[in-house]
């Protein structure tokens, strides 16, 4: 049998069903509260020695002018290089030398900072976390310090197939254009930034208006005072993104080529997805899942049940915590012999499952999606952050029970229907070696 | 009453439940005792995620009971998690239809079978993989399945230099035993050379229910035990399978599909906690990705090449090992071997203070899921010290990191990081 056929039967094929949600412990939801405007979520677990904070703020790529590309990395990533404490030292140390990390993603609407410390120096580290936001020390040396961080990741990050391929998508299918730009900006872009614009920047968006604190972990010594308390650190005010609108390319084809400094190409494809508060969202998960399954089947070798370079090279990952949504199937052309092949073959089946009624019972792949779900949110850090996208944007910020019980409700014709509404026509990101072309 | 105090009294509840009545609470989380067929337990239990983490360890010689078959261990394990169950599905069809996700983990001296599986099916796969490994049934399907899957993964190691260099390493510095040979088959031959009644009977004999440990953590509790109806009864857990170091072991150097260079020494055994804990905190304190002195230096000289270094706490002894890749190995192996002469000397105590703190959040970072946890029990119990394992609430693992101080950190540097043995890795050329 061939891949496709192999692909194609596996729609149809009866599998043993399972049902597995009906007896699931149910995990305790986050608590939510609302303290002088600042929303906090907290989960205690009791077993952890650790305590993890995400504080979110209003302050990511869509505040950001286009010629401002980077802006809001370079802000966050001063905010970890300002000297606190005492003897004072860039906060990224100051936290480590207590016993902790701290770091910073950019999102399309926010920045997040992530800290994490043992459980007794958590109000400590917070509370120089703290120091740091509500006065960042935008001299010449920190930022500078800054920008040469952030010039060093983005060249880290340039080695990385799937980043770059991602980046290009993003770009592609953001609604605003400034809320698509490279999360890190470029080194020619960071290079026009100075101290001024970030001071700038800092005083327009870091506001307390919309700024959410979700905590994980062992909790007995931070109250909800003190997890406010990082909120209060920022001045009072809502702000409102910067509306950069730019017209839409016009073209034939729905590729994107770039080159880089890697060995072997790879091969993207991304579909628009349902946010969480979507009656697809558990259909999508399920279908993810089922996607997963069958082209990692497509590429694994034959008989061989532990995971390989091969198995290894292929994925399809539903990104519900970035707006807008996406489902993402990559092939990575150096670990498997013919990844043209497989790529073509995971489009089809994507195809298919659009066009076909699915045959047989889906339990296993629901099954295979609440696993992958669960065990995807085990982390404090991972913790944190769904309860925060949960709580943003659904009714309730309990993100596993409200996952489990979506997944548990999908039927046949829900993930048909998602397959149908999502999965039309991709936008194709291809990440090539440099000296290669299309052809090669 | 707080929820820690609630925890405990369903720990207590769940322990009356079992079917074995030897439970002891080691810690208000964390219990452990005997399995009711043969065999030790620990519940580590954690009701906020919604995974549960269930490990089955055992001792057992990777190269054989007189370590003539190398790889033997690894087809055994691998087709007993393969072999139908009365069921007709195996344990790692049964897995994966779940949910979950089935490692088999062969070293020299143990063997773990690592499963993460959503809860809800947390009792069914316990029951599972006792079955499988308690009452292996190996037949000619099952080891042919485990000859292909040796057969890819030792083709795989050939392109992972960390791995290989491992292997070699540890060949170089153990004369005899088991970790004198690689885990994993090196060869078709050398696999198809073990024949289906040898890996059944070492299957039988490596998987006994008294030689085995089970880890349960995650959203888990002591209900699951009632699941285990194989065994073979109450009974020892084999001695451990310790290898004995070369008395004068030499560097080599030897050609493979990628470059790189290893560096190892000999540690302690695992019963000296303070010895083996320093010798984790210089393998962070150097070597931990994006934090370590030596990472650092690497990625501010924008070198490529990548180390790796960590202590490898077996039960005696133990093995300090650094593998180096990537282009510009030699500099960044003088890097290393630099770091360690400057060792010698203590740290300031500022430093060292504020190094030792990021160790113990580093140790609780890399065991805060249930996952990690589950291999850290199952790990430091075969190894003869279960209250050892990193991580663990009351043990005795946080109480030896902060009884570290820097004169005796330079001392373990002296006494155990001398020269090491070395091994050249070198590229053979490519035609392509």
């Amino acid at each position: 049998m061939n891949f496709v056929r192999r692909a194609a039967a596996a729609l149809s094929v009866a599998l043993l069903p399972v049902t597995l949600l009906g007896g699931a412990p149910t995990v305790l939801p986050p608590s939510s509260d609302t303290v002088a405007g600042t929303t906090v979520l907290q989960q205690i677990d009791a077993a952890a020695s650790l305590a993890g904070i995400t504080l979110v703020v209003r302050a990511g790529l869509d505040r950001q002018t286009m010629k401002q590309n980077g802006l809001a990395a370079l802000v966050a990533e001063t905010i970890v290089k300002t000297p606190v404490g005492t003897p004072p030292m860039p906060l990224e140390d100051a936290v480590a030398a207590r016993g902790g990390s701290v770091r910073f993603t950019v999102d399309p609407g926010d920045v997040r900072f992530y800290v994490e410390a043992l459980a007794a120096d958590a109000p400590a580290v917070l509370e120089l976390l703290r120091a740091a936001i509500a006065a960042p020390d935008f001299s010449p040396a920190t930022v500078r310090a800054a920008r040469a961080a952030l010039t060093q990741e983005i060249a880290a990050s340039q080695q990385v197939a799937l980043q770059v391929g991602l980046d290009m998508l993003n770009a592609v299918s953001s609604v605003q254009a400034n809320a698509g730009l490279p999360e890190l900006g470029t080194p020619a872009s960071l290079a026009d930034l100075f101290p001024a614009d970030a001071a700038a920047f800092y005083r327009a968006y870091y506001r307390r208006g919309g700024v959410l604190v979700s905590a994980a972990g062992q909790l007995d010594a931070l109250s909800t005072a003190t997890l406010s308390g990082l909120a209060g650190a920022l001045p009072l005010g809502t702000t409102s993104p910067v509306t950069v609108h730019v017209a839409a390319l016009r073209g034939t084809t729905r590729e994107i080529v770039a080159h880089r400094d890697i060995s072997s190409p790879w091969l993207i494809a991304q579909y628009p997805a349902p946010m969480v508060d979507n009656r697809d969202f558990g259909p999508m998960l399920v279908l993810a899942a089922f996607l997963r399954r069958t082209i990692s089947d497509i590429a694994q070798v034959p008989g061989v049940v532990s995971p390989t370079f091969a198995s290894r090279s292929v994925g399809a990952v539903y990104v519900y915590d970035r707006v807008p949504s996406s489902l993402v199937i990559y092939v990575n052309g150096g670990l498997i012999g013919n990844p043209s092949r497989t790529f073509a073959t995971a489009l089809s089946v994507v195809n298919v499952l659009a066009a076909t009624t699915l045959q047989g019972s889906i339990e296993e792949f629901k099954a295979e999606a609440a696993g992958d779900f669960a065990d995807n949110a085990t982390t404090l850090e991972t913790r944190t952050w769904l309860a925060a996208v949960f709580s943003r944007e659904s009714t309730s910020p309990d993100f596993i029970n409200h996952a489990l019980t979506a997944i548990a409700a999908t039927t046949p014709a829900d993930v048909q229907r998602a397959a149908r509404t999502y999965l039309g026509n991709p936008t194709i990101a291809l990440v090539l070696p440099r000296g290669t072309n299309l052809q090669d | 009453m707080s929820v820690r105090g609630l925890l405990f009294s369903a720990a207590l509840v769940a322990a009356w439940s079992l079917p074995a009545g030897n439970a002891t609470a080691e810690s208000a989380l964390q219990q452990s005792g005997a399995l009711p067929h043969g065999g030790a337990y620990v519940i580590d239990p954690d009701t906020t995620v919604a995974s549960a983490a269930i490990g089955l360890w055992f001792r057992a010689p990777g190269a054989g009971y007189d370590d003539s078959t190398p790889g033997i261990a690894e087809l055994a394990a691998t087709a007993a998690a393969v072999a139908p169950l009365a069921s007709g599905k195996s344990l790692f069809a049964l897995v994966h239809s779940v949910g979950g996700e089935l490692n088999v983990e062969v070293y020299p001296d143990i063997v773990g079978i690592a499963t993460v599986v959503p809860a809800s099916a947390a009792r069914r796969v316990v029951a599972a993989i006792t079955a499988a490994y308690y009452a292996p049934s190996v037949d000619e399907v099952a080891v042919k399945t485990a000859r292909a899957n040796a057969a890819v993964l030792g083709v795989q190691q050939r392109y992972e230099a960390d791995a290989t260099l491992h292997d070699l390493l540890f060949k170089q510095i153990f004369a005899t035993g088991p970790a004198h040979y690689p885990p994993l088959p090196v060869s078709v031959a050398e696999i198809t050379s073990i024949s289906t009644a040898q890996i059944g009977a070492f299957a039988k004999r490596a998987f006994r229910s008294e030689n085995s440990f089970l880890a349960l953590s995650g959203n888990v509790d002591a209900s699951s035990l009632a699941a285990v109806t194989d065994g073979g009864g109450p009974g020892r857990m084999d001695p451990p399978y310790d290898s004995t170091p070369a008395a004068s072991p030499a560097s080599a150097t030897t050609s493979a599909l990628i470059g790189g260079i290893g560096l190892a020494w000999i540690g302690p055994p695992i019963t000296d906690e303070k010895a083996s804990t320093a010798l984790d905190f210089i393998a962070d304190y150097l070597f931990r990705e994006e934090t370590g002195v030596v990472t650092r230096e690497l990625d501010q000289s924008a070198s490529d090449a990548a180390v790796v270094g960590q202590f490898i706490t077996l039960h005696d002894p133990g093995v300090m090992v650094v593998t180096i890749g990537g282009d510009h190995a030699d500099q960044a192996r003088d890097r290393v071997l630099g770091a360690l002469l400057a060792m010698r000397t203590p740290m300031d105590a500022q430093t060292f203070n504020a190094a030792r703190e990021a160790f113990l959040y580093h140790v609780a970072s890399d065991t805060q899921t249930p996952q990690e946890r589950a291999d850290n029990l199952g790990w430091y119990d075969v190894e003869g010290d279960p209250g050892y394992a990193p991580g663990i609430v009351d043990g005795t693992y946080g109480r030896s990191v902060r009884s570290l101080d820097p004169a005796y950190v330079a001392d373990v540097v002296k006494h155990y990081l001398a020269t090491p043995v070395v091994v050249n890795m070198q590229a053979k050329e490519s035609s392509q």
